[in-house]
């Protein structure tokens, strides 16, 4: 079996004495998108953190491609991953073109590479680059910049890509339109990815494995059809959740 | 008093020059101390209380008090314009050094994690990300800096620095209210234009907002 992409071996993360997540043991393979799944404090953004050393875990080591996180060159490892986030982050004071293009330029690709790639990359994301290139992230919707933000991630061709709750701020319709056009780009370019979620349909769609946290435990690691069938009272919990019925209050439907 | 004016005015279009040179020889070191300064509370939050604590005792010392402290100190002493330049200096530092910290810190945090998490060194954050976000904030502070010295600037006559102060003490000590005026007004009208033109260039320079 291959070597994992990303590995937590025995990762503990303190702060301020109190213990965020862990013990953590935890493989990511090649390709898979793994969703970390669970609610607000649950220690998911942690540990999505620990991998690109936005974080350093206080006790066990984060492996990524077999070179524990303190071995690589800070620098060197986060231009090698790819990472979005909620808030997106793009520069405001840069084109789309120029947010697009920072990491390719950061790691010295030749001009006429960089442009071919800006261009390939805002059309993976199904932004016209003649229309959008010059434009600025205030003049974006909410969705586009969203876009934005993955392709700026995907253009430095990272190995791994990060996510915590990429379409966390956007409409439901937008989020349900990004996440099927993710799903596509996946499919083409096969990056192992974590996502972080509070979101069970989200993870239901996109997961090749759903890794349950709460309290900064793991609670286990579940395949889309495992975690639909299982009777581990948490994932229950999720699914009750997820699938309940809407119930008004004086609504007597069910009744 | 128009009479007056023009009578003088080889001698206000002199002061106003000094003044001038007094304000941006001082602003110059303000900002050259000042920003940086800023940038370095930034990196080592543990010296921040004790810098912009320091600047805001400055900054309560009545002006006529700081000439005359510095009056006694070596090498300053030696010339007017040096102790007047240092005093100035030292009132334009709080407003500059406060304005570079909270621009600095000011930057979306959002922004701010995207680019750690894309591998931007600690430089390529200042020069890429955080000074170019908060250069109107920064600036905003330099315009308040300035103001505030061409004001305190006319206390400098009183140690003999020259500047427009000159016809306000010989004013004064004359009981003469056009001498006063001609101190006065050009002060008045520089400090407009400065605000004016900073406010301007600070505008220019607000960034687009995500």
């Amino acid at each position: 079996m291959d070597e994992p992409t990303i590995a937590f071996r025995g990762v503990t993360y303190r702060a301020q004495g109190r213990v965020l997540l862990g013990p953590l043991d935890l493989e990511v393979r090649r390709g898979e998108i793994l969703i970390l799944l669970g609610r607000s404090g649950s220690g998911k953004t942690t540990a999505l953190k620990l991998i690109n050393r936005l974080l350093e875990a206080s006790e066990g080591t984060v492996l990524v491609d077999g070179r524990t996180t303190r071995e690589w060159d800070v620098i060197t490892l986060r231009r090698h991953i790819g990472y979005v986030i909620q808030e997106i982050g793009l520069f405001p004071h840069y084109t789309v073109e120029r947010n697009v293009a920072l990491v390719p330029r950061l790691l010295g690709r030749p001009e006429t590479e960089v442009q071919e790639r800006v261009d390939g990359m805002l059309r993976l994301v199904d932004l016209e680059p003649e229309e959008f290139r010059d434009r600025y992230p205030h003049q974006l919707s909410g969705g586009q910049r969203q876009r934005v933000g993955v392709a700026r991630a995907l253009a430095g061709d990272p190995k791994i890509l990060l996510m915590d709750e990429p379409f966390g701020a956007l409409d439901p319709l937008s989020r349900a339109e990004l996440q099927q056009q993710f799903l596509e780009i996946q499919r083409r370019i096969r990056k192992t990815t974590v996502l972080v979620t509070h979101d069970v349909g989200e993870a239901l769609l996109l997961a090749d494995r759903i890794a349950l946290l709460d309290g900064g435990k793991l609670l286990g690691i579940y395949s889309r059809a495992e975690f639909l069938e299982s009777s581990d009272k948490p994932v229950a919990a999720y699914r009750a959740a997820w699938s309940g019925k809407l119930q008004f209050p004086g609504d007597d439907r069910h009744a | 008093m128009l009479e007056f004016l023009r009578f003088h005015r080889v001698e206000i279009a002199t002061l106003t020059l000094e003044h001038i040179w007094l304000v941006a020889v001082s602003m110059a070191i303000a900002v050259l101390v000042g920003v940086p300064a800023g940038i370095l509370l930034t990196r080592k939050p543990r010296l921040r209380e004790p810098v912009i604590g320091g600047a805001n005792i400055v900054e309560t010392i009545p002006s006529l008090a700081l000439f005359g402290f510095l009056l006694s100190a070596p090498w300053l002493g030696a010339r007017a314009d040096r102790i007047a330049i240092t005093a100035l200096a030292l009132y334009a530092l709080l407003p500059i050094i406060r304005n570079t910290y909270v621009g600095i810190t000011g930057v979306d945090a959002g922004v701010r994690e995207a680019a750690r998490g894309m591998g931007l060194t600690s430089r390529q954050m200042l020069w890429q990300v955080e000074l170019p976000l908060s250069m109107s904030v920064i600036l905003a502070g330099i315009r308040t800096a300035t103001v505030l010295c061409i004001g305190i600037a006319t206390i400098a006559a009183a140690i003999g620095a020259g500047g427009l102060g000159e016809f306000i003490f010989r004013g004064l000590a004359m009981v003469n209210d056009s001498l006063i005026l001609a101190g006065a007004i050009p002060a008045a009208i520089l400090a407009l234009a400065a605000d004016l033109g900073l406010g301007w260039l600070e505008a220019r320079l607000r960034p687009l907002h995500a």
